[in-house]
């Protein structure tokens, strides 16, 4: 851990977040928690809103402000259809990438 | 054009002036350094620093610079409501945290006519014809 995964974590973060909001939308913070949870600790919440704002200008999410008790409206996320499809390349490229390197790590061809 | 303001025209507003040449690119500055003076004073040195930054690093398009940092107050108002830490908004490597964030935004002008300048060169060099010459910006 440390180094070497948050390296490999900056060319797949967009992915694992668009893979959370497909189960269901949720806010920013929502998303760290969840992140956080499932073990990647050092993701930076400033790093995780960068991402949602540059999904959201891409327009792979659809973005709804629900007004908050404490602090500004809340922007939920949702995967749009052009966020799934996004996903889904997201899998494709993954899954040629973990062969390719499973197939280097038993040595051959 | 007087603002009102009794502060003295700080270098990100001097910046922001040659940038932004619209004035509603200047009213939403404005509207922006508001929100700013209303967080909690860490929250604010915080963002000031960052304002810093991105004076250097920054979108070189006035819509865009203003729509960077009324991003940026969303997340520090809510991240000030939450009662965030710092540490944990910015992570071990603010940089890290900065450089993701500007991402979003057009590049700043001296950056991008560095890059075309260096991407046609390269070009040249490897004898392509690009058929754009030599660019004069």
């Amino acid at each position: 851990m440390g180094k070497q995964v948050t390296e490999m974590l900056k060319g797949t973060l967009e992915g694992i977040v668009l893979a959370i909001l497909a189960i269901r939308p949720a806010y920013g913070y929502e998303i760290t928690a969840r992140l956080r949870d499932q073990g990647f600790s050092d993701i930076a919440e400033g790093t995780i809103y960068a991402l949602l704002v540059r999904i959201e200008r891409r327009g792979l999410v659809d973005v709804e402000k629900i007004p908050s008790e404490k602090g500004p409206p809340r922007k939920v996320y949702s995967l749009n259809a052009q966020g799934r499809e996004y996903l889904e390349e997201f899998w494709r490229t993954w899954s040629f990438l973990a062969e390719r390197l499973e197939q280097l790590r038993e040595g051959g061809n | 054009m007087d603002t009102g303001s009794n502060e003295p025209k700080s270098r990100y507003r001097q910046y922001l002036e040659v940038v932004t040449g619209p004035l509603e690119d200047k009213r939403r500055w404005r509207q922006y350094k508001a929100r700013i003076r209303n967080l909690p004073e860490n929250y604010r040195t915080a963002v000031e620093a960052l304002e810093r930054y991105l004076m250097h690093f920054g979108p070189g398009d006035g819509a865009d610079a203003a729509l960077m940092f009324e991003d940026l107050a969303d997340l520090f108002e809510q991240s000030a409501a939450d009662g965030t830490p710092i540490r944990e908004i910015f992570g071990e490597d603010p940089v890290e945290f900065v450089e993701a964030f500007v991402q979003s935004y057009s590049v700043g002008r001296y950056i991008s006519r560095e890059r075309d300048r260096f991407t046609s060169a390269i070009a040249r060099a490897a004898g392509e014809d690009t058929g754009n010459e030599e660019r004069t910006v």
